[in-house]
């Protein structure tokens, strides 16, 4: 009875996604069968659908980590979308301004600046937060919206490429571009990066009397105050890391995909590292399952609206009712095992 | 003279027109808050209830069923928050992110396959401009404010009421108390979960009514993500208003006003791009938030769940 219990538990969620992905498929009209082989596929088919999808995760990673670093404090980080534009346009400005250094130099300067960036964004509510009790939630939520529209102002005006008519940065130069792991696809270092990233935060977190004091301010920040944890310093720190990251992986996106600075650079990344960092734990190894999932989900539905013509707006539906029963999932089908504890 | 009457009277009515959708959600997400029940899902439940409202009221051709079938999605929503929320107690903030890209996943999916073969962008009828008598008879503020279609009015009149709900009534001060101090209130007798459910609900259908405002007097037809972030914009409204209806209303009306004056300098080629009035209402909401330091009305339980059997 129990063991059912248990099963019932990790089903019900799996299988109530499952079940409103075929109902909206059925309901269009699709062949089911043509669509989830065009979506499973799309998400491995080929080495160039592989790499589409690590390329995906790269971002998502990145500022999945990031957010994860603010939630283990207790900073709710919801900005990483600004802090993710924010470190773009600083990375961006080194890249157009000074292109002529070669590659060792210029590529590592763009790094630190377009980390810089985002945490400083970050920083903001962070210090807010910490000396002045705002609400950061609500705070890094108003700053992704100046950032966006900030770099929509930079690149219709004093970054503009004056030859195209479009609002775009000059393309960056060869030696701005990150250079490509697998030839012929759009994979490139940066999520090695992001790997060795993921590892070196758990180190931080797991393995460092800072990373300790960090996730005992999240626990609870006034048992950690009493013992003698400078609390707020600790919220300021997280709140620069987590930034940090989410415009690492600004820098990574232009400098590794895109080449150029543009509207839209992030398809809604920062928000969708709030959901990695969510159903991966916030922690690196969960963070990074969860991004590779969220990264293959969107690459699945790309490939499913080629071979079906399913409207890609299926992976975004899919995605929220994966939260949503994950937050359920605490709720309901586990009723037994509370019981049995108390 | 006449001429910058007729400009400022425009201006205005046109900074209502833009306002009362965000005043309706703001209004809905105040009595949230007030309750502690944080709902970053705004965005999501005014797209729902625009969608909603949009699609019957172009089947059926009546405004009524429209309107009726826009709050009921937004009440959905809303009733979905508390469930996670106030029964599973888990993160008001993830919550709402979850329903506003489930929502604008859904919309986008029934928008294309329902509408995507059309060439033509379906439109519905706005509601009819309906001038109260007497009061529309104001030089300048009478034509702006009181010749409008009957949902404006209706928004006078919830704000009225919202105002009277949470100053003068026991179920407003109850609520005050849960949001303040659920575990004092349910000592006392108040039942704290079914006031937060109440609370959430009544934003999803506020936050509905936004979006069917939009639907039939503010737009009349419908593209993907038509809220574009205006929920976010209520957020930042309620914010800068402290949660009082009134208040929420007149900064509802200053941000429109920012828009109507970027349309009116853009039509006189005035060289200033939109983006800076787009950061407007963000960047006002950051400044105000840092002159309330110190000063914080946020009730102490915003945001975090309410569990009978833990010791705070």
């Amino acid at each position: 009875m129990k063991i059912n219990r248990n099963i019932i538990h990790y089903i019900w969620p799996v299988a109530s996604v499952l079940m409103t992905a075929i109902l909206l498929l059925i309901l269009i009209g699709v062949d089911l069968g043509s669509a989830f082989s065009g979506f499973f596929r799309g998400m491995f088919g080929n080495i160039y659908q592989i790499s589409e999808v690590l390329v995906k995760t790269t971002p998502l990673l990145l500022a999945g980590l990031g957010c994860s670093i603010g939630f283990q404090c207790g900073f709710i980080n919801l900005g990483a979308e600004g802090q993710l534009y924010m470190g773009a346009l600083a990375s961006s400005v080194v890249a157009i301004f000074l292109g002529h250094l070669p590659h060792l130099l210029l590529i590592p300067l763009m790094m630190v600046c377009g980390f810089l960036a985002g945490g400083l964004w970050a920083l903001i509510p962070g210090v807010m937060k910490a000396k002045f009790g705002l609400s950061e939630v609500i705070m890094s939520l108003m700053f992704n919206y100046i950032a966006i529209q900030f770099i929509a102002l930079a690149i219709r005006t004093w970054l503009k490429d004056p030859e195209y008519p479009f609002p775009m940065s000059q393309p960056f130069t060869e030696s701005a571009q990150l250079p490509r792991l697998v030839p012929r696809t759009r994979l490139h270092i940066g999520f090695i990066i992001a790997i060795v990233l993921a590892a070196l935060v758990y180190i931080f977190l797991w393995k460092t009397a800072r990373g300790f004091q960090i996730r005992a301010c999240g626990c609870n920040p006034r048992a950690s105050f009493c013992v003698g944890v400078n609390v707020n310093l600790n919220i300021i720190l997280s709140s620069l890391l987590s930034g940090g990251l989410a415009g690492f992986a600004g820098f990574v996106e232009v400098s590794g995909v895109q080449h150029k600075l543009m509207d839209g650079i992030s398809s809604n990344y920062g928000y969708l590292a709030v959901m990695v960092s969510l159903l991966g734990s916030n922690h690196p190894l969960g963070v990074a399952i969860a991004a590779l999932l969220l990264g293959a989900l969107d690459i699945g539905g790309l490939s499913m609206q080629r071979s079906a013509g399913v409207p890609t707006s299926l992976t975004t539906v899919i995605l929220g009712m994966i939260v949503i029963v994950f937050l359920l999932r605490h709720h309901f089908g586990k009723k037994e095992k509370e019981i049995s504890h108390e | 003279m006449n001429d910058t009457a007729l400009l400022v009277t425009n201006l205005l009515f046109a900074s209502v027109r833009m306002a009362a959708p965000l005043t309706f959600a703001g209004i809905g997400e105040s009595v949230s808050q007030t309750s502690g029940v944080l709902n970053i899902g705004v965005e999501g439940m005014m797209l729902g209830g625009a969608f909603t409202c949009f699609l019957v009221t172009t089947y059926t051709n009546s405004f009524l069923l429209g309107i009726l079938a826009g709050m009921l999605v937004g009440l959905l929503f809303g009733t979905l928050h508390a469930l996670i929320c106030v029964t599973a107690k888990q993160d008001q903030t993830i919550s709402g992110l979850a329903i506003n890209f489930f929502v604008l996943g859904l919309t986008s999916f029934f928008f294309l396959v329902l509408f995507g073969q059309a060439s033509t962008l379906p439109d519905i009828k706005t509601l009819p401009v309906v001038p109260l008598p007497l009061l529309s008879k104001i030089p300048i503020l009478g034509p702006a404010f009181f010749s409008h279609d009957l949902l404006t009015y209706v928004l006078y009149i919830v704000i009225i009421l919202t105002t009277i709900f949470l100053k003068k009534t026991d179920y407003g001060i109850q609520l005050i108390a849960v949001g303040e101090n659920p575990m004092a209130a349910d000592t006392s007798g108040i039942p704290v979960k079914r006031l937060r459910y109440f609370a959430s609900m009544f934003n999803g259908l506020m936050c509905g009514l936004a979006g069917s405002y939009m639907m039939i007097v503010q737009f009349g037809f419908y593209i993907e993500n038509i809220t574009a972030g205006r929920g976010y914009i209520a957020l930042a409204a309620v914010t800068l208003g402290r949660r009082n209806p009134v208040a929420i209303f007149f900064v509802s009306l200053l941000i429109g006003l920012t828009e109507g004056v970027q349309f009116t300098l853009q039509s006189l080629g005035v060289p200033i791009p939109s983006q800076v009035f787009s950061m407007m209402p963000y960047l006002v909401a950051v400044i105000v938030l840092l002159f309330s330091i110190g000063r914080s009305n946020d009730p102490s339980a915003l945001g975090v769940p309410y569990d009978r059997q833990e010791r705070s």
